[in-house]
């Protein structure tokens, strides 16, 4: 059996209509399929992009303000331009896309429209009988980041099919040696590994934007690549949310892409590990991965030896003191961050974490941030730590 | 505690103090002496009207209560129409005809004097319909249309896609975009052409423009707009107002460009400067439309926007506006829909907004005063056998001026599926004529449907749950932290998907749709608003040619622009500057290298 369906979810730009998607993207996770949903107000130019780096079979698009047809159409263009022809692209807008506007839509290769008043049912459907047959044998790829995507979908292909069959996992890339790619995704050493973990709301997903607008003001040619967790759902969908609050690293030099969890537990999915093994020796400055929210016993980078660094990011309403032993990660952090450090608790929060710290006798490095914050000098101390230990 | 947590304790001390005189107009014979005396006054003042078929009736309908107990609670907890708290109207005659024959009540059947007539209360002009469409001269022909057979010119302004989110029309991937449900505004020269011959300094015009993100760059091309036409003396008379309501953006309507702190600070920037300069002028319009829209139940609609608003004067305030100054420019905007809770949501949030304005703020009776603008919902309306749209907006109409709002924006039945078209804009404009000046039910007697057992278990039950918000709100740290935390947010979605939950399960029926369906799909065919793609490209080439044009001046006024946002000083007036030179986009995204992008919250 294959993976769970992935598509990718949006709402144009200049549109902030997002109540119709949300609905229907809980009503996908639900029968399982594994939804990345880019946001309200996105570009095509971002919502292709995403769509290849995720490697979906499908991209939704929901549509309430108007200029649909040229909206839809560019979308599917900017697809086949980039050799993207495999995935596919459906949408609605209630009552403001009519039948004459969906015929036109189809023409210029839109799959399928949905009128207002089509149930919740039939969209899911529609998804499931279109999108969840296996893949055709796939074209060749027309650029790196679309053979990278390509690679990445057959490791976690792999590993669904070995759960499901309990048998062992043919590893598909990262033990060969890569030899037919025509863009020399080489053996490189070059990337740095960074892992970010801690509990759910601390801000991650904030901070490592705000690191990758850093990043790429600085590296006026770097490249970035960031692996981001989600977890699954009973019914093994996944809402894979990440991409919708990151504004800074919707860009052609960040390559991301959004795994769900699949069962497993502690952060991480059951084929992030050769997934990470690859987008290390792709030819990345900097790969950044983060793990679901955590709890207290989690380590998720313990064995990986392939993270060269790893950054707690912690809330400050951790709860007691007592609390605090119990957070195995702060052991083994290399950089603990207290983001959110305009909240009342901050200092008190810094101050029983900096003496936690010095207990282990690790030197190991606690930053405070404001990430939500433009230009937050807290976030630029995080930068300059990350980008020095790079010597 | 924050002032909304002082505002929920105004309120409880407002209510008990009502008892407190209920029970002393009992104890106190002199006390209740007064009020009796004061209450057959008022009574004895009130003129008659007459209707056309010459029957007499009160122009003020008071309850018929002659013990002082009940007399104060009436005063005290309502209060007469346009008295404290006003609970049933901001002002004393609301939509009544004016007066032909004034007559005393008591001296009925004799004779009909005729002394001089007394001053009416101005009340607002109640046809404010919002439209825009391609380009400006396209809207602008649109509003010389809606108000050809007005004697005042009160104009709304809906803008394009691009123009809500502070984008060029010439930017990447918007040009299907352009003109689409609402006018494209790039430059002043479009501000120009959209309000083309209408006279911008007359008492008699107004403008309102629906837009927040950018709202403060948009008001000073509108201000750059009005003086290249009429001369810098035109800006302290320049009426009208701009939404520019960045809390309810980020709770429900998702058009935010600048992180919310930043865009408070050009909010209170622009504040700042036109309750100085422009006295006439709402520069904010506090709305509960977009969050009843985005789902939310009415009492969340009420509560989000009244503690909005109160957060709103605690910035004004602390920036060192007086409230006397601030508080009568701050006016209010109010969906109205079929729910129960309708029947008294603006009367309750008129009566909170006092209480809260008088007790925490020190406002005067001006700045007391909720001024309400409602629209009927667009939620409400479905394209399935649309015509029973009419009747939908028609008994929102109806709650609506039951509640005395101010001013109201009526939806056209084919809004479901498009940018209304003008036979069906038509009918809603007359839905209002009907009501108010067809019919007797508003016309003849203020208080016509006001203060029945039923209206007052809704008022009763309403204040209660707003006060439980409020109390939740400042839990989290007041209306701020509330938002960031992404409370009001959830709790909308989570309203509207319990709605649409209940349409599916038919718990809430709606006709047509889930109840006496008539057999298949029936797909309205109307004619469309679609803007042509020649005028999309006239817009990009005339920016184009804008922006060549002022390539020089641009460079520098923009330079200006950010040292003002760097040093943190107000950017109003730099902005007016820019506006003259520089196109929205162009504004904006300066801006946003300054004080960053607004990062959505999902």
């Amino acid at each position: 059996m294959a993976s769970p369906i992935r598509i990718l979810t949006a709402v144009p730009i200049c549109d902030g209509h997002d109540s119709a998607i949300n609905t229907i993207n809980l009503e996908f996770i639900r029968h399982g399929i594994e939804v990345i949903y880019l946001g309200y107000h996105r570009s095509v130019g971002d919502i292709v992009r995403a769509a290849i780096q995720e490697d979906v079979r499908a991209i939704g698009i929901s549509s309430y303000n108007g200029g649909h047809i040229e909206f839809f159409a560019e979308v599917v263009g900017l697809l086949r331009k980039r050799g993207a022809n495999d995935i596919k692209v459906f949408g609605g807008g209630g009552g403001t896309i009519t039948h004459e506007d969906a015929l036109a839509m189809k023409r210029k290769g839109v799959d399928n429209i949905f009128f207002a008043g089509t149930s919740l049912a039939e969209m899911t459907d529609y998804v499931r009988k279109h999108y969840g047959g296996p893949r055709g044998k796939r074209s060749r790829p027309k650029s790196p980041g679309q053979e990278l995507a390509h690679r990445l979908t057959a490791i976690e292909d792999a590993y669904a099919r070995a759960k499901r069959s309990t048998s062992k996992v043919q590893r598909v890339m990262p033990n060969k040696k890569i030899r037919d790619s025509k863009f020399e995704i080489r053996n490189s050493s070059k990337a740095r590994v960074i892992g970010f973990t801690g509990p759910g709301g601390a801000g991650k997903t904030t901070l490592i934007d705000e690191l990758v607008l850093r990043f790429l003001n600085q590296n006026p040619k770097g490249r970035i690549a960031i692996l981001s967790h989600d977890p699954s759902v009973i019914g093994e969908g996944a809402l894979l949310g990440d991409r919708a609050t990151m504004i800074n690293s919707q860009n052609d030099r960040v390559f991301m892409r959004s795994m769900a969890t699949r069962g497993q537990a502690g952060g991480l999915s059951p084929a992030t590990q050769d997934c990470l093994t690859l987008l290390a020796r792709s030819g990345f400055d900097y790969v950044i991965i983060e793990t679901v929210g955590t709890g207290q016993e989690a380590m998720p980078f313990q064995k990986n030896g392939i993270v060269n660094q790893t950054v707690l990011v912690m809330n400050p309403d951790y709860g007691s003191r007592l609390q605090l032993q119990k957070i195995v990660m702060l052991d083994l952090a290399d950089v603990v961050v207290v983001n959110k450090s305009d909240l009342q608790r901050a200092r008190t929060a810094h101050t029983e974490i900096e003496q936690r710290l010095e207990q282990n006798r690790r030197n190991q490095q606690l930053i405070d941030t404001v990430a939500k914050r433009h230009r937050d000098p807290g976030v630029d101390e995080l930068f300059g730590l990350i980008s020095r230990s790079e010597l | 505690m924050s002032k909304l947590g002082q505002v929920v304790e105004s309120i409880e001390k407002y209510n008990k103090f009502v008892l407190d005189q209920v029970k002393r107009a009992r104890t106190d014979e002199k006390f209740g002496r007064e009020l009796l005396g004061r209450w057959n006054d008022t009574k004895a003042k009130i003129p008659l009207s007459r209707t056309p078929t010459g029957l007499p009736l009160p122009r003020l309908a008071l309850p018929e209560i002659d013990e002082p107990g009940e007399i104060a609670r009436y005063l005290f907890a309502d209060g007469l129409p346009g008295e404290f708290p006003f609970l049933n109207g901001a002002y004393r005659e609301m939509y009544l005809e004016p007066i032909r024959e004034v007559e005393s009540f008591e001296k009925n059947g004799e004779p009909p004097q005729r002394p001089a007539r007394p001053p009416l209360p101005q009340a607002e002009e109640p046809t404010r319909l919002f439209s825009g469409l391609m380009l400006a001269e396209d809207t602008n022909e649109r509003f010389h249309y809606l108000t050809q057979h007005q004697r005042t010119h009160r104009l709304s302004t809906a803008f394009d896609g691009p123009t809500l989110y502070g984008i060029d029309s010439d930017a990447d991937g918007v040009f299907g975009k352009i003109g689409e449900g609402g006018v494209a505004i790039d430059t002043v020269e479009d501000m120009v052409r959209l309000y083309d011959s209408f006279d911008l300094g007359s008492p008699n015009f107004s403008a309102s423009m629906t837009i927040s993100g950018p709202a403060p760059i948009i008001m000073a091309m509108y201000i750059a707009a009005a003086k290249r036409r009429f001369g810098p003396k035109v800006v302290p008379k320049l009426r009208g107002t701009i939404q520019a309501d960045i809390f309810k953006e980020v709770q429900a309507q998702n058009e935010t460009i600048f992180p919310i702190e930043a865009s408070l600070r050009f909010l209170t920037d622009m504040v700042e400067f036109t309750t100085r300069e422009m006295p006439r002028w709402y520069p904010i319009s506090i709305s509960g439309y977009h969050i009843g829209e985005a789902g939310s139940t009415p009492v969340q609609q009420a509560a989000y926007t009244l503690s909005n608003g109160f957060a709103y004067a605690e910035m004004f305030a602390a920036r060192g506006i007086p409230v006397d100054q601030f508080g009568p420019r701050l006016s209010f905007f109010l969906d109205c829909g079929l729910d129960v809770e309708y029947i008294a949501l603006a009367r309750v949030s008129r009566r909170v907004w006092a209480i809260g304005m008088r007790e925490v703020f020190g406002a005067g009776p001006r700045a007391q005063l909720f001024k309400l603008h409602t629209q009927t919902s667009g939620r409400s309306l479905i394209a399935a056998e649309f015509k029973n749209n009419l009747t939908r907006t028609a008994a929102e109409l109806m709650l609506a001026y039951m509640n005395a709002t101010n001013s109201c924006h009526s939806n056209s039945a084919d809004e479901p599926f498009t940018t209304p078209s003008e036979e069906w804009i038509r009918l809603a404009a007359h839905g209002q004529a009907i009501l108010l000046e067809e019919s007797g039910i508003f016309k003849h007697t203020m208080n016509m449907l006001s203060g029945s057992p039923g209206m007052k278990a809704v008022e009763r039950s309403v204040e209660a749950a707003i006060l439980d918000e409020f109390r939740e709100i400042e839990r989290l740290g007041g209306v701020l932290a509330a938002v960031e935390d992404r409370y009001q947010r959830s709790q909308i979605q989570n309203a509207a998907h319990r709605y649409e939950e209940q349409i599916y399960n038919g718990t809430r029926p709606i006709i047509g749709l889930n109840r006496y369906r008539d057999g298949g799909e029936e797909i309205p065919e109307v004619k469309l608003t679609r803007t042509p793609r020649k005028k999309q490209q006239l817009q990009v080439d005339r920016l184009a040619k804008f922006k060549k044009k002022n390539a020089e001046k641009a460079k520098r006024a923009l330079d200006k622009l950010a040292d003002a946002a760097e040093r943190g000083e107000n950017c109003f007036p730099v902005l007016l500057e820019a506006a003259e030179v520089c196109s929205l986009g162009q504004i904006s995204g300066r801006l946003q290298e300054v004080v960053g992008r607004f990062r959505p919250m999902v």
